[in-house]
């Protein structure tokens, strides 16, 4: 049971920022949002921002934007290619790898070096890691490594981010806030199968999408696999390739994901039959994959094809989220496949997608009424799946059945949701992480 | 826009200018009335209606917009289709229906030198209020428009809707501009 005031609590909040935003990985970009040396995106882990660059050298990193001096944001534009970042205060100046190089009256001023050493950089994100391009900053110094942190969810992320050998490219993202709180989102999109057919019963009404009629949806199979999970839909009969064609993905890329993709990773499509959905990885980072009908051209009214959409659920405050939403795609997806792949993103998801807009609406009164003292008196039931002594509803699917890691079953049930607030509420009763490791980056960090 | 290319700014009492005007005025209280088939035909049906991503970036930096990326990027099609959903029971989005009004402003018209087209500038603030807890809510945007003379009236051809925020402050656009 949920006590309902966790979507809309101040001091919730506060303990989020404090014991889970500070140490979690969290998504920040993609490799491919910054492909040139010297591209960059601005990002922010809450309220921290982070210039995430690729240097002169090539290599990716993720520096603080705050300059040495006097604190003063060093890049006010959320995108764009610079070979050096220099402060609008003072004049300070960063080379694209962060290091300090320009420094107005540095003899004059300073006394040269004797004053202030000029062999510092901008400070450099906690922890950067990446996964498959997928770029994630973590806060905390100790923090384990990425790979051990996604842990068997990297099965799954793989059928979103690893299509050909160069990856996905992103397009976005689209940003907007919604006055919801983060978690509803991402507990939407780990495993709510549940609310498809209801509240988006207006796609299947309008053409745009085939699946979600109740009785589909609930013939597919949700999964969790360590720090994610997310949702299925079954197919009909037939092997990889059709099943791939089924949701309309060209030959050209079917042969390379065949390439790609592991044993097991194609018998959850070709022998088991579910195509993945909606995923969410802890904390607050999501996946959707769906394949609605783009166009009414003749001969083609029944064609349908797949698109990738990746977002932040990025939070303001205990009642406001800003929806960071990029469209993905495959880099070696035919030019004709990326734009209608990009437009059936726009029709369904997005600030303007006709799946999301009814979503919000729902967490957006959901979160307002979560604000009241009512909702401290009330437990949301969460108990979808499971009888009142505990068992199951459905049995676990066996391993012959679904190829995948982590616990995976069939039909309605809230089990990923629960993962994802067993993992938060897990998180919350950890003790704050040490800001700094042992040895701080620059002479200007920050010590306990 | 398009091959049709824009000539000269039309006074403002020249009869193509006032035209130019009325069809926005009209279209916008179609709008604000979620008269959305009715819209629909006001546009021909090789309609591009677009409303890209706006971005920071650095003065200088040559692009304000998101590469490939927008809100809107609209054919005939995907528009009738956001116009049906809108007359399904299933639109929570939009149920109840939020209170709109299209501010329209600042219209410049351009003659082109087909004589079938105008180029129509104009500002536009769209005020949403829904339900009595939330917060009303802005979206100010500029617009470039292409008309075509089709038979007996102008019809929409091409819009380019362009934002004026990077992170929209609405939850969503379940609302056309």
């Amino acid at each position: 049971m949920i006590p309902a005031h966790i979507y809309n609590d101040k001091e919730l909040f506060a303990l989020e920022k404090e014991r889970l935003f500070s140490r979690a990985w969290t998504f920040v970009a993609h490799e491919s949002e910054i492909p040139q040396e010297g591209d960059y995106v601005v990002r922010r882990v809450l309220d921290d921002s982070f210039i995430i660059t690729r240097d002169s050298a090539g290599d990716v990193r993720a520096m603080f934007n705050m300059c040495l001096h006097r604190g003063m944001q060093v890049c006010r534009a959320e995108m764009g290619n610079a070979s050096n970042f220099r402060c609008p205060y003072h004049g300070w100046t960063y080379r694209n790898d962060g290091r300090l190089t320009g420094l107005p009256f540095h003899r004059d001023a300073y006394g040269g070096d004797e004053g202030f050493a000029k062999n510092q950089t901008l400070l450099p994100a906690p922890k950067l890691s990446s996964y498959n391009g997928l770029l994630f900053i973590s806060m905390d110094p100790g923090a384990e490594p990425l790979q051990d942190f996604l842990g068997d969810f990297k099965f799954y992320l793989d059928f979103y981010t690893k299509q050909s050998t160069g990856g996905l490219e992103l397009r976005g993202p689209q940003r907007w806030r919604i006055k919801a709180n983060w978690k509803i989102g991402a507990e939407n999109f780990a495993g709510d199968m549940y609310h498809t057919p209801h509240t988006h019963a207006s796609i299947v009404e309008i053409g745009l999408f085939r699946e979600p009629k109740a009785q589909k949806r609930k013939d597919g199979a949700t999964y969790w696999a360590h720090r994610g999970g997310g949702t299925t839909y079954k197919l009909p009969p037939g092997g990889f390739d059709e099943r791939m064609r089924y949701v309309g993905y060209p030959d050209d890329m079917i042969g390379r994901i065949k390439k790609l993709w592991t044993p097991r990773q194609q018998q959850i499509v070709g022998e088991d039959g579910f195509m993945i959905s909606a995923a969410t990885c802890f904390p607050n980072l999501s996946f959707v994959h769906n394949w609605p009908k783009v166009h009414d051209r003749n001969g083609r009214n029944d064609g349908v094809l797949p698109f990738i959409s990746i977002r932040l659920w990025q939070p303001i405050s205990e009642h406001e989220t800003e929806v960071c939403s990029w469209f993905a795609v495959d880099s070696a997806a035919p030019p004709q496949y990326k734009q209608d792949s990009y437009k059936a993103y726009l029709m369904c998801f997005g600030s303007t997608g006709m799946f999301e807009q009814d979503d919000v609406e729902n967490w957006v009164s959901l979160t307002t009424t979560a604000g009241g003292s009512m909702a401290r008196r009330l437990l949301l039931n969460s108990r979808m799946g499971l009888l009142l002594d505990d068992r199951p509803v459905v049995e676990a699917l066996s391993a012959e059945s679904f190829h995948g890691p982590g616990r995976a079953q069939v039909g309605y049930n809230e089990n990923n949701q629960r993962e994802l607030l067993k993992l938060w509420a897990d998180y919350l009763q950890m003790p704050r992480p040490a800001l700094t490791a042992a040895a701080p980056a620059t002479g200007t960090a920050v010590t306990e | 826009m398009s091959a049709v290319s824009a000539r000269k700014a039309l006074p403002f009492n020249d009869s193509r200018h006032l035209q130019a005007h009325q069809f926005l005025v009209d279209e916008a209280y179609l709008l604000d009335a979620q008269q959305y088939q009715t819209w629909l035909d006001t546009m021909t049906d090789d309609i591009r209606y677009v409303m890209p991503v706006r971005v920071t970036t650095a003065r200088g930096a040559g692009f304000d917009t998101s590469p490939g990326m927008a809100h809107f990027d609209e054919d005939k099609y995907s528009l009738s289709l956001r116009v049906a959903r809108m007359g399904t029971e299933h639109v929570w989005a939009e149920d109840p229906p939020s209170r709109l009004r299209h501010f329209i402003t600042n219209v410049r018209t351009f003659e082109c030198d087909d004589g079938t087209h105008l180029f129509v500038e104009s500002a536009e603030l769209l005020f949403r209020s829904r339900g009595d807890v939330n917060e009303s809510t802005l979206v100010s945007c500029g617009r470039e428009d292409l008309l075509r003379w089709c038979n007996d009236r102008w019809k929409l051809a091409r819009r380019n809707i362009i934002t004026d925020e990077s992170v929209l402050r609405m939850q969503n656009l379940a609302v056309f501009l």
